[in-house]
C-alpha cells in the first residue's frame, strides 16, 4: 500500500477508533492517563495499520488494553506520589453522568474476579459479542463465550443474594 | 434471553462513559495528525543525543571495526571532555529525514552497539543507565546519554528517558538510532525487534 493510500485509510478509520477507545479508556482509568494511552494506541494503530483486521474495533481495544497495562505498570512505581497527588487534587467523580449510582451492582462487580468483571464490561459497555471479546483478550472465541456465560451467571447470582440481604437500602431502583 | 437484556441494561446504566462528550472534529483531526506525524516527522527531528560510554567503552572503541567519519563533527566541548576522561562520545546526526517501519534486518545491519539498561540518574540533562544486557558491542557497565530538554521525542514509549525505567537503545556510526529502534523496553514490538535482529 503506498503512503497516500495508507494515510487515507487511517484517516477513514481513525474517528471511529478514537471515539471507541476514548470511551474504553474513560471507563477504566483517569483522564490524564486516558489521553496518554489514546495517543499511544493511535500511534500503534498507525504503525501497524497493515495488521489491522476488517473488524478493527476489537483489535484496537486489544492495543489500548496493552498500552493501558504498560502505563499502569509504570505508574505503580510511583504509586506513593500518585496517592499524594490524588489527595491534593482529587479527580472528579465518574458518576456524574449516568443515573443514580447502583451500589449493589458495583459491589457485585467488585466481588467477581478482575477477568470476569472485564468480560462483562466488554460485553455491556463496549457492546462486544464473544468473538470480539476473544480478540481483545487474546483468547479463543469458544473460551470467551464460556467465560462470558459464567460471568453473567455469577453476577446474576451475586445480585440476587445481595438484593435479599440489603433490600432495606433506599438506593436500589 | 430477556434475563441477559436486563442484566446488560443494568450494567449500561452504570457506564462511566455514558456522559462522555464525543471528541470534537478538531480534537480528532489533531489526534490523527499526531499519530501519523510521530513516525514520519517528529521522530526525525535532529536530536542532539550524545552517548558517552564509560567503564569498558574505551576498550570497545579500540576493538570495534573502523567506521567512516561521523557526518556531524564533534563539538569542541564534547571532544575536549572525551580526551580528558578517555571516554567515547557518540552523536545523533539527525540525518534521517523520514522513518520507515522498523525492521529487524535494518537494525541488525546498522547497529554497532545495542543494549538494555535502567535509568539510574538524570542530572543536568545527562542520563546515566546501568546496562543489564548487551546485544551488540563490547561489555559496558554504564552508559551516559545527553538528553536535550524535556520534549525530545526520540524514544518509543515514554518519549524520553525517565528515572527507573528500562530502555532498549541501539546506536549506529556513533549515533543513537531513533525512529522506533530505541525506546522503553516494554514498548510493544521493540523487544521482539531486538530478539529478531540479534
Amino acid at each position: 500500500m503506498n503512503s497516500d493510500a495508507r494515510r487515507a485509510r487511517f484517516e477513514r478509520l481513525a474517528p471511529a477508533v478514537i471515539d471507541a477507545v476514548r470511551r474504553y479508556l474513560a471507563r477504566r482509568t483517569d483522564p490524564a492517563t486516558a489521553d496518554d494511552v489514546l495517543s499511544e494506541t493511535l500511534l500503534i494503530c498507525w504503525r501497524r495499520l497493515d495488521d489491522m483486521p476488517e473488524e478493527h474495533l476489537p483489535w484496537a481495544y486489544g492495543v489500548a488494553r496493552n498500552c493501558l497495562a504498560n502505563a499502569e505498570r509504570g505508574q505503580r512505581r510511583h504509586v506513593r506520589l500518585l496517592a499524594r497527588i490524588s489527595r491534593l487534587d482529587p479527580p472528579p467523580a465518574t458518576v456524574d453522568g449516568p443515573g443514580p449510582p447502583d451500589g449493589d451492582l458495583e459491589r457485585a462487580l467488585r466481588s467477581l474476579t478482575a477477568k470476569e468483571a472485564e468480560i462483562l464490561r466488554l460485553w455491556a459497555w463496549e457492546d462486544l459479542a464473544p468473538a470480539g471479546i476473544a480478540v481483545v483478550l487474546g483468547i479463543s472465541a469458544n473460551a470467551a463465550s464460556i467465560r462470558l456465560h459464567r460471568a453473567k451467571e455469577k453476577l446474576r447470582k451475586t445480585l440476587t443474594s445481595s438484593g435479599h440481604e440489603e433490600s432495606t437500602e433506599g438506593s436500589r431502583p | 434471553m430477556t434475563d441477559d437484556d436486563d442484566l446488560r441494561a443494568r450494567l449500561r446504566r452504570a457506564d462511566p462513559a455514558a456522559s462522555l462528550e464525543p471528541a470534537s472534529p478538531d480534537q480528532v483531526a489533531h489526534l490523527v495528525e499526531e499519530a501519523m506525524s510521530r513516525t514520519t516527522r517528529r521522530w526525525a527531528l535532529p536530536v542532539a543525543a550524545a552517548l558517552i560510554l564509560i567503564a569498558g567503552g574505551t576498550a570497545w572503541a579500540v576493538t570495534r571495526p573502523a567506521t567512516p567519519e561521523p557526518v556531524a563533527a564533534p563539538t569542541p566541548s564534547a571532544s575536549a571532555s572525551a580526551s580528558a576522561s578517555g571516554t567515547v562520545v557518540l552523536f545523533s546526526t539527525g540525518i534521517q529525514a523520514k522513518c520507515r517501519e522498523p525492521e529487524p534486518q535494518r537494525l541488525a545491519e546498522s547497529a554497532d552497539f545495542a543494549f538494555e539498561g535502567t535509568v539510574q540518574k538524570i542530572e543536568n540533562g545527562r542520563v546515566t543507565l546501568t546496562v543489564s544486557r548487551t546485544f551488540r558491542g563490547g561489555a559496558v557497565g554504564t552508559v551516559e546519554v545527553a538528553q536535550e530538554g524535556e520534549s525530545s521525542e526520540q524514544m518509543l514509549g515514554s518519549g524520553k528517558f525517565e528515572m527507573g525505567r528500562d530502555y532498549l537503545v541501539a546506536a549506529a556510526d556513533d549515533t543513537v538510532m531513533i525512529c522506533g529502534y530505541s525506546g522503553e523496553a516494554d514498548s510493544i514490538g521493540l523487544r521482539d525487534l531486538y530478539e529478531a535482529a540479534f
